[in-house]
């Protein structure tokens, strides 16, 4: 009798296994450079948190996907799905051509602008083209830098993570810091010791569109990942999420 | 049964680059198949893809300009920091022994990675200096005291004799370290600096950390906006080897013509 009880609660567990492994939503690993705040940064429990992260995971529970965040050095994360080692990039990756020729992207899920930032003792600054003759930061491989890039005369120095740009401003080496709006604004003007030295000039001098970026080809999880994309913005989630991260 | 009264013998292998001597055949012959191998496939490369490895060899000299000057002033600084240090490792005065001691051992004791960043930030909080400056003297405050172990070695192994009739011919100590010991532990220390050059180029290419557009930063600036990392990590690799064999093989000339004026 007690053999078969075993057997028969034995069953009735793997029957239970077997079913909730049947409904367990696919499982995607996502990397994200977690050194571009509010958008993804690493928090003081070493958790990865920010905008993105929050508004991933609310997409993938309307679309029925399970997401494991990794934290990958942006200098290399686009090899790195190319080499297959995660299955797509939410990290303020901005769409453009040059990207799109080589990946595929979710539609966009936010609009954003690069901005300038300069020390407060330069009065005269207001846009790019102003600062000819002397160093500008970026983050390496970031529209950011992209767009120091076209303007003639002015250096570009790029940087493995855009806290290294603001520090070398502080430190007096460069003379401005071209980056994502949010991620100026929380450097400019949420970390103390620059809210006192920094300041934002002018408003964002581009439009772009954040998207999740997959491999060329996988038009199935770009699918999945639109209709959840769909389903949060008509929930209206991403403007809580905005409230939340952004000022 | 004769019985050996030394139970090992120190082996003697540097931990720098391979300089090629012409006694070892087997490095020799690699050296040439190594060197004209990458001289040839980088040409290949060239000629059959232009797209994308002429416009990455394009995109990346004034790279490996900002690499010379990085090592460059790094092994000419890190000689200065290493012979003060090498001498005051040797000296008598225990305060100052135990200065050079202490600096060779913290800075032996910390990654080069993390000194290059500790020193370019710690710098940039009291004085402005350029980030080139920066790099050259975090490179230098580093290899100062591996090169301090160099000269202390290299002075040591100066015959005692060598002091001793100095000082018996009335020179002063220092007038007899000037003029007596160390041209002779240059001599001596010349192969091992040699190494350490080779270490030093190798190394530079940590400097692109702190955003110093050295070769290695440039290659990245092009794999970042192209997305070719394959083909342009290729080509970086391809460019330090042809440096480094050329410089070892530079070297090992200068060591012979050296060798030959004994």
């Amino acid at each position: 009798m007690k053999i078969l009880r075993t057997i028969a609660t034995t069953a009735a567990l793997l029957a239970a296994m077997s079913l909730t492994a049947l409904a367990a939503p696919k499982s995607i690993k996502v990397a994200t450079d977690a050194t571009w705040p509010p958008m993804e940064m690493v928090d003081t429990n070493k958790k990865i948190v920010g905008f993105d992260i929050d508004f991933l995971n609310a997409v993938a529970k309307e679309a029925g996907l399970k997401v494991e965040f990794k934290n990958t050095a942006w200098d290399g994360i686009f090899a790195g799905l190319e080499s297959d080692r995660f299955d797509a990039i939410i990290s303020s990756v901005t769409i453009t051509e040059e990207r799109k020729k080589k990946y595929d992207f979710s539609d966009p899920y936010i609009q954003i602008g690069q901005i300038l930032v300069v020390p407060k003792a330069d009065a005269h600054s207001k846009k790019i083209s102003d600062l000819k003759g002397k160093k500008l930061g970026a983050q390496i491989g970031t529209t950011g830098a992209f767009e120091i890039k076209k303007n003639d005369g002015v250096e570009l120095k790029t940087y493995d993570e855009i806290g290294l740009a603001f520090e070398d401003m502080a430190a007096g080496r460069i003379s401005g810091v071209v980056c994502d709006e949010p991620t100026a604004a929380h450097f400019a003007l949420q970390k103390k010791e620059y809210a006192a030295k920094f300041k934002i000039v002018g408003d964002a001098f581009t439009h772009e569109g954040y998207g999740i970026t997959v491999k060329k080809g996988n038009t199935a999880l770009v699918a999945q990942l639109n209709k959840g994309i769909k389903a949060v913005k008509a929930k209206k989630i991403d403007e809580q999420l905005r409230k939340k991260w952004l000022r | 049964m004769k019985q050996d009264t030394t139970p090992y013998k120190p082996i003697d292998v540097g931990d720098g680059a391979a300089i090629p001597h012409r006694s070892d055949a087997g490095l020799f012959t690699a050296w040439r198949i190594a060197f004209f191998g990458a001289l040839a496939v980088s040409l290949y490369l060239v000629l059959s893809k232009p797209d994308p490895y002429l416009a990455i060899f394009k995109f990346v000299p004034d790279g490996i300009l900002v690499t010379f000057k990085v090592t460059i002033g790094s092994i000419l600084l890190a000689i200065v920091i290493g012979l003060i240090a090498g001498l005051g490792r040797i000296s008598t005065n225990r305060f100052i022994n135990g200065a050079a001691s202490l600096y060779v051992e913290v800075i032996r004791g910390i990654p080069l990675l993390v000194q290059i960043f500790y020193i370019y930030y710690a710098l940039g909080r009291f004085v402005k200096i350029p980030d080139i400056y920066s790099a050259i003297i975090a490179m230098a405050v580093c290899y100062g005291a591996y090169m301090g172990e160099v000269f202390r070695a290299g002075i040591q192994s100066i015959p005692k004799g060598q002091m001793e009739a100095a000082l018996s011919l009335g020179m002063s100590r220092s007038q007899a370290m000037r003029q007596v010991i160390l041209p002779q532990a240059f001599k001596v220390v010349l192969p091992p600096i040699g190494n350490e050059f080779i270490a030093l180029l190798k190394d530079s290419s940590l400097v692109s950390i702190i955003a110093v557009a050295d070769l290695l930063r440039r290659g990245r600036e092009y794999a970042s906006e192209t997305f070719s990392y394959f083909e342009t990590y290729t080509v970086i690799g391809l460019i330090y080897l042809i440096l480094t064999l050329f410089f070892s093989k530079l070297i090992s000339m200068m060591e012979e013509r050296l060798n030959d004026g004994r």
